[in-house]
């Protein structure tokens, strides 16, 4: 091989590298943005939520199994494994979901684990009935279609600033599932609007479901469960009896897929009507469970109202 | 009997005094600690306290005036949105067609004392000229509170003559950033004890004060986890 015949091929290689490296160096970041961003939630309405927002774009899981009870999980081994796995956690905060921080604690991602508050911008209103005189944050925002809303637009808008190629699709999907929430309510203000709503009144063993009513323009008088969770003492019962006798309630809300031990001897009680609303969770996680499950509440809420006005 | 010795003889102890030392530095490493987790330790705050001129949505607000506020936060996010994509303002008919609340002519609408929105536009006399789409009719009763913001840069939705009892007039105020107002791409949301208070002659807050006009602070989710849970200082 002469000189010339090896400077030759030097020179071709040289080219070669200055052509491949740019073009290695381009194909980086398409295989970056060709990653799924990975999306953990905590609670059954949060997978509705970010799996209409973010379509096919991303990948949503659920941290915990969808039969787990939030109120009193206890975090398992393979929760840990989801959490490690995960690039961003929607989380509710404000309650339901405190186990989260621990299963992220345990997973070793408190310092590298974006959190979306999904609560960070909806206006809180008060648990409804005498609290004693206290005014306490009910954290049910899920259960309801407005506060819903709100959460889905934060959500999108903090997805959008973690995926920024995606940010226009997600807000997109927002405003299209926003559309879809409210055209479901919609349908409930029409059948509502021939009710007399004003002398409406309820009770509710679970502190629940203060955020449909104030969509509906109705209001809690008693809520049977003293805080959170905590089953009410005789004389606390006694007293939310005494309470709903004077407020004339006719209806009791209980929990769907929750005991009625509750329910039954303030029915027996007092004589309310006991129907049962959905705190949705159920067996299964899935893009429409937020839909008919509030479809079913509205459903049940307008039964209720209905019966008062026979 | 032998007489006591005088002398007074001083034992040390064994250890050469190091007890004492170490009972020195143990009690120096106790303040310390404490003194460093006072200084150090999480903030816990209360909820914000409000300015003289403004009102907590949390427990300053009347159950009608809190759920327009709960309904016009979403709604403002929404307005901004479809201001960022189609550079025009949501029409209360837009609103209607999109059924959104607290503009949406529906249950809610009436159970929270049938409050009459307008559209006020930065800088027309009309209202809804410019609105996605200017299919309006002027209306001369608003067109004088349109003269009120003109070069003000501000948009604003302004609700009166509600009925329900203890209600309020409303504003949900979205300022340009172009514009050079204070609140750059937001939504601020003002209520006034008088339902029937007059649109205001100024949309700036110094002004709103003055004419009884209440800033609503949102007790809102983020607030809430930081009462909880605390800041670090």
């Amino acid at each position: 091989m002469t000189v010339a015949t090896k400077h030759r091929a030097l020179w071709r290689r040289c080219i070669a590298l200055l052509v491949l490296i740019p073009a290695i160096a381009l194909a980086a970041p398409a295989f970056a943005s060709a990653k799924k961003l990975r999306v953990g939630i905590t609670l059954h309405p949060y997978y509705s939520f970010v799996a209409n927002i973010v379509g096919d774009r991303a990948e949503v899981i659920a941290l915990i199994p969808a039969e787990a009870n939030p109120h009193n999980y206890q975090p398992q081994p393979d929760d840990i494994t989801r959490a490690m796995n995960i690039d961003v956690l929607v989380v509710n905060g404000i309650g339901h979901d405190e186990w989260a921080s621990q299963i992220i604690k345990a997973a070793g991602r408190t310092e590298n684990l974006p959190i979306i508050q999904a609560n960070a911008t909806v206006a809180l209103i008060p648990i409804g009935g005498d609290q004693e005189g206290v005014k306490v944050v009910n954290p049910h925002t899920f259960v309801s279609t407005t506060a819903a809303i709100q959460q889905v637009f934060e959500i999108a808008r903090r997805l959008g600033e973690l995926d920024p190629d995606n940010a226009t699709a997600y807000r997109k999907n927002a405003l299209a599932y926003a559309g879809r929430i409210r055209a479901l309510r919609a349908g409930f203000m029409t059948r509502f609007a021939a009710l007399d709503l004003s002398s409406f009144r309820c009770a509710t063993t679970h502190a629940g479901y203060d955020y449909m009513m104030q969509e509906f323009g109705l209001f809690v008088s008693a809520v049977i469960e003293p805080r959170h969770g905590v089953a009410p003492t005789a004389r606390q019962l006694a007293n939310t009896i005494e309470a709903i006798k004077k407020a004339n309630v006719k209806v009791l809300f209980a929990e769907k897929n929750f005991s009625l031990d509750l329910a039954k001897p303030i029915e027996a009680a007092t004589g309310v009507k006991v129907f049962a609303l959905s705190h949705i969770t159920g067996d299964t996680y899935s893009a429409d469970e937020f839909e008919v499950a509030m479809r079913e509440n509205l459903e049940t809420l307008a039964q209720a109202v209905e019966y008062t006005q026979q | 009997m032998a007489r006591p010795s005088a002398a007074i003889t001083q034992v040390r102890p064994r250890s050469g005094g190091w007890e004492s030392l170490a009972l020195v530095l143990a009690t120096l490493a106790v303040i310390t600690s404490v003194a460093g987790y006072v200084l150090l330790r999480p903030e816990r705050v209360g909820p914000p306290t409000p300015l003289s001129w403004q009102v907590r949505s949390f427990d300053g607000l009347g159950a009608v005036d809190q759920a327009i506020h709960s309904a016009l936060l979403p709604a403002g996010e929404e307005i901004i949105w479809d201001n960022n994509d189609t550079g025009g303002w949501v029409s209360l008919e837009r609103a209607q067609e999109l059924l959104l609340p607290p503009f949406y002519q529906d249950a809610f609408w009436k159970a929270n004392g049938e409050v009459h929105w307008q559209l006020v536009l930065p800088g027309t006399h009309l209202t809804h000229k410019g609105a996605e789409d200017d299919a309006t009719v002027a209306d001369p009763t608003v067109s004088d509170v349109s003269k009120a913001t003109l070069g003000q840069g501000a948009t604003v939705y302004y609700g009166s003559a509600g009925h329900a009892p203890g209600q309020s007039a409303y504003l949900l105020i979205i300022g340009h950033a172009h514009a050079g107002v204070m609140w750059a791409n937001q939504a601020t949301i003002w209520v006034h004890r008088d339902p029937n208070a007059p649109y205001p002659a100024i949309v700036k807050p110094e002004s709103l004060v003055g004419e009884g006009w209440r800033q609503v602070i949102p007790y809102d989710g983020a607030s809430e986890i930081e009462r909880v849970k605390g800041t670090q200082p």
